[in-house]
């Protein structure tokens, strides 16, 4: 039912044009229903997931942030590049051309969509779950 | 100064597609993409931020 329901909303979302009422409207949708669903299944605390056994002096996220830094560092460059966003691509220009073509645009709005239910479910964990015994209160 | 920037764009795909894949080997070190999600939703500040990154990336990509 859900992927159903996501596959018709991308394809619909794909017919429309950015800068219309239609896919404002069909863009909306999602991101009410996510900020829905996190205030009611987030914890309020959450517990932040220790890494897999990471080995002695390795930090298992450092590659990744170099990398996201890299990104935001290029794409801060050709943003503020003079000339123009032909000589100059950024990841909005080059996802624009992407766009252009209908199935393509069905299928990143539907990544996007499973994304943003993935991080849903990745940030309820911990949903309930009970503190090591050390970290409970004692009752008085 | 366009063969420039899509080649850094291309490295910067490639780079990504080489963590993705050593993150899957058997002796990695290196944390999956899931991984790395996870641990910013279940981060007290990183989660919103987040959720927000989402949130303004379909805006951005699909409305505006």
């Amino acid at each position: 039912m859900l992927p159903a329901s996501g596959a018709a909303l991308a394809l619909a979302t794909a017919a429309t044009r950015p800068f219309t009422w239609p896919a404002d409207l069909l863009t909306a949708v999602p991101i009410a229903l996510l900020a829905v669903l996190v205030v009611a299944r987030w914890p309020l605390r959450p517990h932040p997931r220790p890494a897999a056994s990471p080995a002695p002096g390795r930090h298992p996220y450092r590659a990744w942030v170099v990398l996201l830094g890299a990104a935001v560092a290029w794409e801060l460059t050709e943003y503020l590049a003079r000339g123009s966003r032909g000589e100059h691509p950024t990841l909005s220009s080059i996802s624009d051309a992407l766009d252009r073509h209908y199935l393509v645009k069905a299928l990143v709005f539907f990544g996007w969509l499973c994304l943003g239910l993935c991080i849903v479910l990745w940030g309820s964990h911990g949903r309930g779950r009970r503190l090591p015994s050390s970290e409970r209160a004692e009752p008085v | 100064m366009s063969f420039v920037s899509y080649t850094v764009w291309a490295l910067l795909g490639a780079a990504a597609l080489g963590l993705w894949a050593g993150s899957h080997s058997s002796r990695a070190t290196l944390a999956r993409p899931a991984a790395v999600l996870e641990r910013l939703a279940t981060g007290p500040l990183l989660r919103v931020a987040l959720v927000l990154v989402w949130m303004w990336a379909g805006w951005h990509l699909f409305a505006r």
